[in-house]
């Protein structure tokens, strides 16, 4: 087993639909400045630096390390850019966890970012399809999610009610959360009212594009202590993924991340997530997600996730609390949202979130996902 | 001993694909800055604490990441540090007097007379008078040019917050054996032709050379029918870039018969209240295929129809 590996630094800017007095190098640089002087540190102590973003077509900037390095102060450190869809930022934070673990870097700077504003986001995505076979019919990912969420509707009892609920659960948690861009509060009925955009999908079960960065720091056991006295320690990480079109694949359940939290439940002693949990932090990039989640999680059975949520279990005040933070209803800078998740996580077991800390909590769960639909990754962390 | 397969290349037609997008790039404050005051015939960079100027101006330091103190005005005088030739245009690496660094611009001289360190001073455009560093035409030898100062930048103009930007990238890819047969069968005869998967009658679509479960080689070729039953769907309301369809339309990913993995298509459809009950997972559907000669490729099937009762 590799070294104990905590969160000691976290920093996040107040995202935006659009952020015009910044650069992407810019917006990265204020992440980082937070997370440096949240963990009382300088670039200097730094070791080594990952820097995570969604598709270079996003924002029409290739290698943009090369740019961010000059913003961040990272010259002549060991930097890797690391790419992986909306998954990117949790991939980032993998990647930084393995390097601190395998003891190769006391102190690792991950950060992660898009500026969503800049490009054309379904159309880019869209370019994720093979050219030969599919692309020229592609509608972007909310297409194909609205598919599958049509089809587990059938299957699985996913209704567009159940749906709507997680969406106004998570819209109404992002009113607390100050990083949060999109705050209004909306109703059940809202959501069902809101215009069909790739019907079952909804104007109000869609996230809001966003211009974003977030950073952490992480550290050895060894010198945590010089930034905080309470890390977030990493009890275990995951990311997996599934063929892209076998025969196989249902998409009923994301079986990636079926197998990424079982790897990580069997680190970190998870043997009933859903009573051992205090809190839980998705990435949901659209309503109908964070159903899926809350099964192949093993929050609830197969086919319970409706129920779940009917039951109020995954609110703020519920047994299981999902996404306090809002998720991605609140921000979306599609890149930085693994990290995000990971932030808000970190802050909650640290004791120190302070617009929506959930009382005690001690061990929390974070999900992230990106690449095509079949990238899933998930995390534990406790105080 | 090294073992070299005997296999060679073969030219074959490639499939013709273009990614075209728009983008609104954000420059930041000192770029944007720069780019402002491009009409005002000014070159705007930035100092920073140690002293250094750098030009055009940046948000952080290329030296240590710091951000500027001030932004100035640079001289429009310099030292050729560096310079090429490319499709007959002469570029160089201009320093600007007082500046730190070295930027890229057009040389408006025979490459021949250019030496490294020899003084050049910047040329403004007489017709392009807009927020484009090609507002300076290029930069023209000047031997005897006085060293430039740099200055204080007065009442500096609001930097640009976004500036418009295109992108079109082409590109040829090519098919291989497999998508390769799939694609003439489709031009040639109309017939979708996928591969057994290594153990299973059900062709896989696209043809592969391994079966993704087993990781074994593929079977034989088989022709699926152009009927189907719909896996997923769903239907589309909303514009956005690229589409090449009005919208509301249903995306659906079809299993044709005789296949176990899908294919993306659309089908049309009337209106979002009707297409909810008539087009779900588990609805048969058929192909109607293009009139006239095919290009071998997907869209030789214009759409999917639902087959009636």
């Amino acid at each position: 087993m590799g070294r104990e590996v905590g969160i000691v630094g976290v920093g996040q800017t107040h995202h935006a639909r659009r952020r015009t007095d910044v650069s992407q190098a810019g917006l990265v640089r204020e992440a980082v400045d937070r997370a440096l002087a949240d963990a009382n540190l300088s670039m200097d102590d730094i070791d080594t630096v990952v820097i995570a973003t969604g598709p270079v077509l996003f924002a029409a900037v290739n290698q943009p390390e090369k740019w961010v390095v000059d913003a961040i102060g990272a010259q002549g450190k060991s930097v890797v850019r690391l790419t992986s869809g909306g998954g990117a930022g949790f991939a980032g934070a993998l990647a930084g966890y393995y390097q601190v673990a395998g003891g190769y870097s006391d102190r690792t700077l991950v950060v992660a970012y898009d500026k969503l504003s800049e490009g054309q986001l379904q159309y880019s995505i869209s370019t994720l399809y093979d050219p030969f076979w599919g692309r020229e019919f592609a509608v972007g990912i909310m297409g194909f999610s609205a598919a599958y969420w049509r089809a587990r509707m059938d299957v699985l009892g996913h209704t567009e009610e159940a749906a709507a609920m997680v969406a106004a659960k998570n819209r109404n948690n992002a009113l607390k959360n100050p990083y949060a861009h999109q705050k209004k509060a909306v109703t059940v009925e809202d959501v069902l009212a809101s215009k069909p955009l790739c019907w079952p999908i909804k104007l109000l079960d869609v996230p809001p594009i966003s211009d974003g960065a977030a950073a952490i720091v992480l550290a050895s056991d060894k010198v945590a202590h010089h930034s905080t006295t309470r890390p977030a320690w990493i009890r275990g990480m995951a990311y997996c993924c599934e063929a892209d079109n076998a025969p196989e694949r249902s998409l009923m359940l994301s079986e990636p991340l079926a197998i990424a939290s079982r790897q990580v439940y069997r680190a970190a002693g998870i043997t009933n997530p859903r009573r051992q949990f205090d809190v839980v932090e998705v990435q949901e990039p659209y309503s109908c997600f964070e159903l899926n989640y809350y099964e192949s999680l093993g929050l609830c059975p197969p086919g319970q996730a409706a129920d779940l949520v009917a039951s109020g279990a995954t609110q703020v005040d519920g047994d299981i609390p999902v996404n306090p933070s809002g998720g991605c209803m609140g921000a979306n800078p599609i890149g930085a949202v693994g990290v995000i998740r990971l932030i808000e996580a970190a802050t909650q077991v640290m004791g120190r979130n302070e617009t929506h800390q959930i009382k005690d909590a001690k061990l929390a769960l974070v999900q992230s996902g990106g690449g095509w639909a079949n990238l899933r990754g998930c995390a534990v962390l406790s105080a | 001993m090294f073992y070299a397969p005997e296999t060679a290349p073969i030219d074959l037609p490639t499939f013709k694909s273009t990614i075209s997008l728009p983008y609104t790039l954000t420059p930041g404050k000192s770029a944007g800055t720069f780019l402002a005051e491009m009409p005002n015939r000014r070159i705007v960079g930035t100092r920073f604490a140690d002293g250094a100027v750098i030009a055009p101006g940046q948000d952080f330091s290329p030296v240590d990441g710091e951000e500027p103190v001030a932004l100035v005005q640079a001289p429009e005088t310099g030292e050729l540090t560096a310079f090429t030739r490319t499709g007959g245009v002469v570029l160089g690496l201009v320093r600007l007097d007082g500046c730190r660094n070295a930027f890229v611009h057009k040389i408006l001289a025979d490459i021949y007379t250019l030496a490294v360190g020899q003084r050049v001073a910047a040329r403004w455009s007489t017709s392009e008078q807009g927020t484009s560093i090609t507002a300076i035409e290029g930069f023209v030898p000047a031997p005897d040019a006085p060293v430039g100062n740099v200055l204080p930048l007065d009442t500096p103009a609001e930097p640009l917050g976004v500036i418009n930007y295109a992108m079109a990238l082409h590109y040829d890819h090519a098919y291989g054996p497999y998508y390769g047969r799939m694609f003439d069968e489709i031009r040639q005869n109309g017939v979708v032709m996928g591969v057994r998967g290594s153990n299973a009658d059900e062709a896989l679509l696209p043809p592969r050379e391994i079966d993704d479960i087993t990781h074994k080689r593929t079977g034989t070729w088989k022709a699926c029918a152009d009927t189907g039953t719909i896996r997923a769907c769903s239907l589309i309301n909303m514009e956005v870039y690229g589409q090449t369809r009005p919208v509301p339309y249903a995306y659906a990913e079809i299993v044709l018969d005789g296949a176990s993995t899908k294919m993306i298509h659309i089908i049309e459809i009337d209106d979002l209240e009707t297409a909810k009950q008539t087009i779900k997972p588990g609805t048969r559907v058929r192909a109607v295929w293009t009139q006239g000669e095919r290009k071998g490729a997907v869209s030789d099937i214009e759409r999917f129809e639902v087959i009636g009762e």
